[in-house]
């Protein structure tokens, strides 16, 4: 019964949306400051290759790997924060882009330990060390009714979902919070947010830290969920899909980038003649967005008016229900 | 003698905006600042503020150098300022823009923000009342929730001095708080100020309405091109010769136009 039920390919595409979805919150967090990052294609690449090359070189359980990962992107996101604080709009925009290009470009010649283009194949994979662990336990995929192949795509989906749940849960306490106001204070009026008593150097490298974090985390994962990175996983192609998350679903609630994350990774799978077109469609949605509606789909308003209406009829519809999540 | 300002200069290029001024407020009082449009009024706010740093000169708080002292660590000594042009973060209720000025008092991180231990609650409890009682203290309790850029103006000026105030300053620094407002809002501010000045708050401000600085200030500091030309009681203010010829032209001038 179960085992009919579980699809591999859309579990892997879950795990997709998953990935996404995370990664548009890691943008969403830098943005939640006023500072619009596009180096989180290269943040994801740190974490990714960091996790992977110490898995495989120096045989380290792929957990530490993955917090090690996400803790060295962090880290790039704290000394690319400093420099770029006095940059604000276009200009930090620029900027970051080109620390992911360079990102992208060391991962291509720093052969000896990268692999070049290449990149790097055989790297743990989650899933099969999950099913191996449990298998140590004495524990048979085969007594829930589940194949191999099924159980270690679902293990990861599962997992990836508790994580994107931890993160989303974490980052809106956190934005209803003291470190929250402090945020949007800075992003509304920095001047006015410093003579307030707040730091803004402070909370701005904060912010770029910890959307390092969350994407070096996500490219981490990445990693060992396909088993195979190459440098052209974390080129520019990336940094703008990563964003036009943000800029479809909306950059001024957590739902925003998650829903952009959920429709555009999905869209191309269920309309698959899309897919191909991917990348035109994603300019015509910028430009159509900056036109129409530059805050993005799901803004404050609409949040309000869909809570409203929700209570009214006393039940949940359509994306109503995805976003009161 | 709470604050002081010796013999501050202030550059911008070749143009000096401020030239070697000197005055000190004492600790209760209700200072002014005046002087005509490009005085450099705003500019010594902002040098108090940090937000500039003097090209010389010393400003002092209660003894200590705060001349070069960052923004935010001025702001947590105890001085706070309103902006001439408005600056509430728009997007924020009433409410949630002043306990934003509470910043510098309250102390949570993001761990304790994100796990809401026992004592980020009640800190976050503490925030709230103490806006809500600012809201009250400045007459805007029943527009809370409403988003600060949807307030009048008067109102938005009122919000702004309650944000500030939520910073606990020992010394309020106020730029033009009645521009804008008719003689009605003018005369609450007044009973706003004064009750300010009741709290024991030390309070520095700039303003064009003449009445209303004459009423309210205790000392008065005037200001013509970046420079000094008064100080003293209002009355002294009002009768003396440079700054009637600041405000108003030479008599001479009168009699040949």
């Amino acid at each position: 019964m179960l085992a009919e039920l579980i699809n591999p390919y859309y579990l892997q595409v879950g795990c997709f949306i998953l990935i996404n979805i995370i990664l548009g919150i890691s943008v969403y967090i830098t943005l939640s400051t006023g500072q619009l990052s596009l180096a989180n294609a290269g943040f994801m690449g740190i974490g990714a290759y960091t996790s992977a090359l110490l898995t495989i070189h120096f045989e380290l359980p792929i957990i530490i790997g993955i917090i090690i990962g996400a803790l060295v992107a962090a880290l790039c996101g704290v000394l690319i924060g400093i420099p770029t604080l006095r940059l604000q709009g276009v200009y930090l925009a620029i900027v970051t882009l080109g620390f992911g290009e360079v990102i992208r470009v060391i991962f291509v010649n720093w052969e000896s330990v990268t692999n070049g283009s290449v990149g790097i194949s055989g790297i743990p994979h989650i899933g099969r060390e999950i099913l191996k662990t449990l298998q140590g336990f004495g524990f048979q995929p085969i007594s829930i009714g589940l194949q191999n192949n099924q159980f270690i795509f679902l293990s990861i989906f599962i997992l990836l979902l508790l994580i994107t749940i931890f993160v989303i849960w974490f980052f809106r306490r956190q934005h209803q919070s003291r470190v929250g106001r402090a945020f949007a204070a800075i992003k509304l009026d920095e001047k006015a947010a410093e003579s307030m008593g707040i730091n803004i150097t402070y909370y701005k490298v904060l912010a770029f830290a910890q959307g390092a974090l969350v994407a070096g985390f996500a490219g981490a994962m990445y990693a060992h969920i396909l088993a195979y990175i190459s440098p052209a996983d974390f080129a520019y192609h990336r940094a703008v899909e990563i964003l036009i998350f943000v800029v479809f679903g909306g950059s001024e609630v957590i739902w925003g980038p998650i829903f952009g994350a959920f429709f555009l990774t999905l869209m191309p799978e269920v309309l698959r003649f899309i897919s191909e077109y991917r990348y035109m469609i994603y300019g015509l949605i910028i430009i159509i967005m900056m036109a129409v509606r530059p805050q993005g789909l799901i803004d404050v308003p609409l949040l309000k008016a869909l809570s409203k209406k929700g209570r009214k009829r006393g039940q949940k519809h359509g994306t109503g229900n995805h976003k009161s999540m | 003698m709470v604050l002081e300002i010796t013999k501050v200069c202030k550059n911008f290029g070749g143009l000096s905006a401020l030239t070697d001024v000197t005055f000190s407020i004492n600790e209760g009082e209700i200072f002014g600042l005046i002087g005509p449009n490009g005085a450099g009024k705003t500019t010594m706010f902002n040098l108090i503020t940090s937000m500039f740093t003097p090209t010389s000169g010393q400003i002092t708080f209660k003894d200590e150098d705060i001349t070069t002292m960052k923004s935010h660590n001025i702001t947590e000594k105890g001085i706070c300022r309103t902006f001439q042009n408005i600056r509430l973060f728009p997007e924020m209720s009433a409410l949630e823009n002043v306990m934003v000025g509470q910043h510098s008092r309250t102390r949570s991180g993001v761990l304790k923000s994100v796990f809401r231990t026992a004592s980020q609650k009640k800190e976050e409890a503490k925030i709230k009342d103490i806006a809500e009682e600012l809201l009250d203290f400045v007459g805007l309790s029943t527009f809370s929730d409403v988003t600060s850029e949807n307030l009048a103006y008067g109102q938005q000026r009122r919000l702004e001095i309650a944000r500030a105030l939520a910073s606990e300053p020992k010394v309020l620094l106020l730029d033009e708080p009645a521009a804008g407002m008719n003689e009605t809002e003018t005369s609450d501010l007044f009973d706003l100020i004064k009750k300010i000045q009741q709290k024991g708050i030390t309070v520095l401000i700039i303003e064009h309405d003449m009445p209303l600085v004459m009423k309210l200030c205790d000392r008065i500091a005037v200001l013509n091109f970046g420079k000094k030309i008064a100080e003293g009681t209002p009355f002294e203010i009002q009768n003396h010769p440079e700054v009637i010829e600041a405000y108003l032209g030479k008599e001479e001038e009168d009699q040949y136009a």
